[in-house]
């Protein structure tokens, strides 16, 4: 097991499987609204779904419309379990982790994004600012 | 975060559980940011609930039969058509419909139906250094920058902002992040920046490089509103800028010096007429000569005195066949202008004085026809005044542009084909 500290952003916890995108992501465009699957990325990426995973990424980019891709996710039941970024965290799509309840930490050490396996599960818990992986 | 205790009772319940929710969304979001306590804010502009997105008039109608009033005085952000004349832009009546039940809803939260992006033209102007939560960036950045009113960029939660009467304090409320951050020296004739296409296309040109920065604007100056107004209005749209300043008159900056807080950068960016003409090339791919069949001024929603000037021009003049001519306002202005026999004088030339919307709020989006199986609107080429305008254009209605002067744009919609 490896232990990872976090900073809150959005309140909550969750056990899930982890998904880790190592680059910027761009919530309106690089996710399909209707699968929750990647559009983007190498071929261990495109295709696999985000719903009810641990999403793990480094930043977010591009359009401010990130907050209204998390709702139409979590109204089809398919939002992510939890965000967790390696950079500071994006207004907009703060807003949206608020309102649909998604738990969303920053400042994950940037080279959790090579050594975290896509699959494996893990615990996030802000109250302590951890994310433990199995 | 530190709450005082009436934060503390709203949140335990004691003004009811929409209250609670909504205190506790924005505690939240202070959180998130790392905001030390709350404050009260004085005026919110409420986001558009609009037809054309899926789901949100009906998400909007539910969030009202909860029976949660705003605490604030709230204003309303743009639909997707005109409310009063749903025909005068011919969006189909079941999406007019649909749309139009937002006035009742947001009447019984207590918000003002003003749908406009310009509530600061119908007198909504807090004190300087207030607080507020809005959202419309080419609002939020002129009260910021022109009227001193503090905010940020507001987007989902301002909802909620307006229900508990807070928003944290952080961001542009705080003076540290209201300092300019970059420098650009403007050398360009007086007489040329006398026109609000090149004041907005200067802020194009500023927005590309600053992003979400704070620019500072020396060598060119204005006092005239609409110049501001399309400075902001690109600035927020080509970058995504909140607040500018422009010293001697920008009110936080009455030199170079205050703007940046007493520390001037040692660089700057030196700006030329050859870079305003880069953005004009860039936002313009019609000839001249050329036919045109759409015409747009209105972006912002015009003044009162915009339209009167308009109308002057428009005296016994009839726009060509075939040519779609908006001017767009909000519905206050349109009342006014319709007593001072403004409406009739523009319509007389077959132009149209448009509320509540514009060209890209619209149904005449190509994803809304799409999602909505409406036939998509068949517009080959737009010019107007605003940069704004044009760059969500290019995407959204996917037609071929040009940015002109008001001018140009009124003698084109005559002519039928762009006259510069």
């Amino acid at each position: 097991m490896k232990i990872y500290r976090v900073t809150k952003v959005v309140r909550g916890q969750c056990k899930a499987e982890i998904i880790v995108y190592p680059s910027s992501f761009s919530f309106l465009g690089d996710v399909d609204l209707e699968t929750a699957v990647l559009l983007v990325g190498d071929d261990s990426l495109k295709g696999k779904s985000l719903a009810g995973k641990i999403f793990i990424f480094y930043e977010t980019k591009g359009s401010s419309g990130g907050a209204l891709v998390l709702q139409t996710l979590k109204n089809i039941g398919k939002a992510p379990a939890a965000l967790i970024s390696v950079k500071a965290p994006d207004f907009n799509l703060t807003e949206g982790a608020i309102l649909n309840q998604v738990p969303f930490a920053s400042g994950l050490d940037q080279s959790a994004l090579y050594e975290l396996k896509n699959g494996s599960i893990a615990e996030l818990d802000l109250n302590n600012g951890i994310l433990k992986v199995e | 975060m530190i709450l005082t205790q009436d934060e503390k009772d709203m949140l335990n319940g004691k003004y009811g559980n929409i209250k609670a929710e909504s205190i506790d969304y924005i505690i939240q979001l202070g959180e998130a940011f790392g905001a030390e306590r709350l404050v009260d804010i004085v005026y919110c502009h409420y986001p558009a609930e609009m037809g054309i997105y899926k789901g949100n008039v009906e998400d909007a109608v539910e969030y009202a039969s909860k029976g949660g009033k705003v605490s604030v005085p709230t204003t309303s952000s743009t639909l997707c058509c005109d409310l009063e004349k749903p025909a005068i832009t011919g969006i189909p009546l079941s999406l007019a419909k649909l749309q139009m039940k937002i006035e009742d809803a947001h009447r019984s939260m207590g918000i003002l139906e003003t749908f406009t992006c310009t509530p600061q033209h119908l007198g909504f102007i807090p004190p300087f250094g207030s607080y507020t939560a809005l959202v419309e960036s080419s609002a939020i950045i002129y009260y910021n920058s022109v009227l001193g009113v503090r905010t940020n960029r507001g987007g989902l939660l301002t909802r909620y902002s307006a229900i508990c009467g807070k928003y944290p304090l952080m961001g542009y409320l705080l003076d540290e992040n209201r300092k300019g951050t970059h420098w650009f020296k403007v050398e360009i004739p007086e007489k040329r920046m006398d026109s609000s296409d090149a004041w907005s296309a200067l802020g194009f040109y500023i927005g590309k490089i600053v992003g979400s920065e704070v620019p500072v604007i020396e060598g060119v100056t204005t006092q005239k509103q609409e110049h501001l107004l399309a400075l902001g209005a690109t600035l927020a749209t080509a970058g995504s800028v909140t607040l500018f300043h422009l010293p001697g008159v920008t009110p936080e900056a009455r030199t170079v010096n205050e703007a940046f807080h007493g520390k001037v950068p040692e660089n700057y960016y030196h700006i030329t007429e050859k870079d305003l003409d880069e953005v004009y090339s860039q936002l313009t791919n019609i000839n001249r000569g050329e036919k045109i069949d759409f015409v747009t001024l209105g972006c912002p929603h015009y003044t009162l005195t915009q339209l009167q000037n308009v109308a002057e021009k428009l005296k016994n003049r009839s726009i060509a066949d075939g040519v779609r001519f908006w001017i767009c306002t909000n519905r206050m202005t349109r009342k006014q202008a319709e007593y001072s026999g403004i409406v009739e004088r523009i319509e007389k030339s077959g132009a149209k004085v448009i509320t509540d919307t514009c060209p890209v709020e619209s149904h005449m989006r190509q994803s809304t026809c799409r999602e909505y199986g409406l036939k998509v609107p068949n517009v080959e080429a737009m010019v107007c005044n605003s940069g704004k305008m044009l760059r969500y254009v290019k995407d959204l209605i996917g037609c071929r542009t040009a940015l002109l002067n008001t001018d140009s744009c009124i003698e084109s919609a005559i002519a039928g084909k762009l006259i510069k």
